[in-house]
């Protein structure tokens, strides 16, 4: 049961984010979306990887007991650390936008970059 | 319109992730790692799994790391640098800083040295290590703590903990070793990596941050 509410809560999560991510205007909120989105999914990959009265997978515990499935886990692994490195790549590229075009409005941005481009 | 379009698109999403709900209990215990995580000499079945059966992925994982620190480090460097401290300095924190700091720093080298038993491991060591960097940038002033650390040295660090990564992992494959000594040697180096990319994020972050 706790696998199921701990997945719905990270279905909730990833709904939110990508709605942020589509309706608000500035640049900083979209990322801020992205990344919530980005946290539900993780959220939902370790409540898949739930069973019933799990114990962690370690060898310690006595052969027998249930134990969470340790594969999800490990992409989960992978996904926060590659979340963490894509995310500031992306706020690097936020900040460099935002010196230049001085706005982080998107619809602007994309004004000014087809001007840029028609110049 | 617009919202109309974006909810249906958001229906979707949740509907093709709650398919995904069908792995969920009632379902068989977990797949048999215990073997795996013995042939490889881990306690702890998430590292047999990231650093045994899928070391490949890992390194390109820390590959993409590295790359996506470059892209921080060449995307920041033009702006302009800042010579005043991010954080006014404090009494508090410098004092704080002295206590925490070998707690901190030990931490971060037992989660390393001791990832393959229990929970732990190169990442969050790292991740650890390099918020102990955090705070002796705030207490030390960014600017200076960045004069000490040179970034030279650092960027042969960075760049040997992946050579060394991919010729431990190539020479393990091919003369088929394994064992608890390369699990902990592969999350020292990882630990050394990420430590190296979260401060060079927090350094240029704070020192280029541009003006508005």
């Amino acid at each position: 049961m706790e696998g199921l509410t701990a997945a719905a809560l990270g279905i909730g999560l990833v709904v939110l984010g990508f709605g942020a991510l589509a309706l608000r205007r500035p640049l900083l909120w979209k990322l801020l979306g992205l990344n919530v989105a980005s946290g539900g999914a993780i959220l939902f990959l370790v409540a898949l990887s739930h069973r019933p009265g799990a114990r962690p997978p370690l060898v310690g515990y006595p052969p027998g007991t249930p134990s969470a499935d340790p594969l999800p886990q490990a992409l989960v692994l992978t996904a926060i650390v590659i979340h963490f490195a894509t995310l500031a790549l992306s706020l690097a590229y936020a900040v460099s936008l935002t010196e230049r075009l001085h706005t982080q409005e998107t619809e602007r941005i994309e004004e000014e970059a087809e001007e840029e481009m028609a110049r | 319109m617009k919202k109309w379009l974006t909810l249906a698109v958001l229906v979707a999403i949740a509907g093709v992730l709650a398919c995904g709900l069908s792995a969920l209990p009632p379902r068989d215990d977990a797949p048999p790692w215990r073997g795996l995580a013995m042939a490889y000499g881990a306690g702890n079945g998430v590292a047999a799994v990231v650093l045994g059966a899928r070391l490949y992925d890992t390194l390109l994982e820390v590959l993409v790391f590295a790359l996506a620190m470059v892209g921080v480090r060449y995307t920041l460097k033009p702006l302009g640098r800042h010579r005043e401290p991010v954080v006014p300095e404090r009494g508090v924190v410098r004092e704080m800083a002295d206590i925490l700091l070998p707690v901190v720093v030990v931490f971060s080298l037992y989660l390393a040295a001791s990832g393959h038993l229990g929970p732990g491991g190169g990442f969050p060591a790292g991740a650890i290590a390099g918020s102990g960097l955090l705070l002796l940038a705030m207490a030390k002033g960014v600017e200076r703590l960045s004069r000490e650390l040179h970034e030279g040295t650092l960027e042969l660090l960075k760049y040997g903990a992946i050579a060394a990564f991919l010729v431990l992992g190539i020479a393990g494959f091919i003369l088929d070793l394994r064992g608890s000594g390369f699990l902990v040697l592969f999350n020292l180096l990882i630990g050394v990596e990420v430590t190296i990319g979260t401060w060079v994020v927090l350094h240029y972050f704070a020192a280029h941050r541009g003006e508005i």
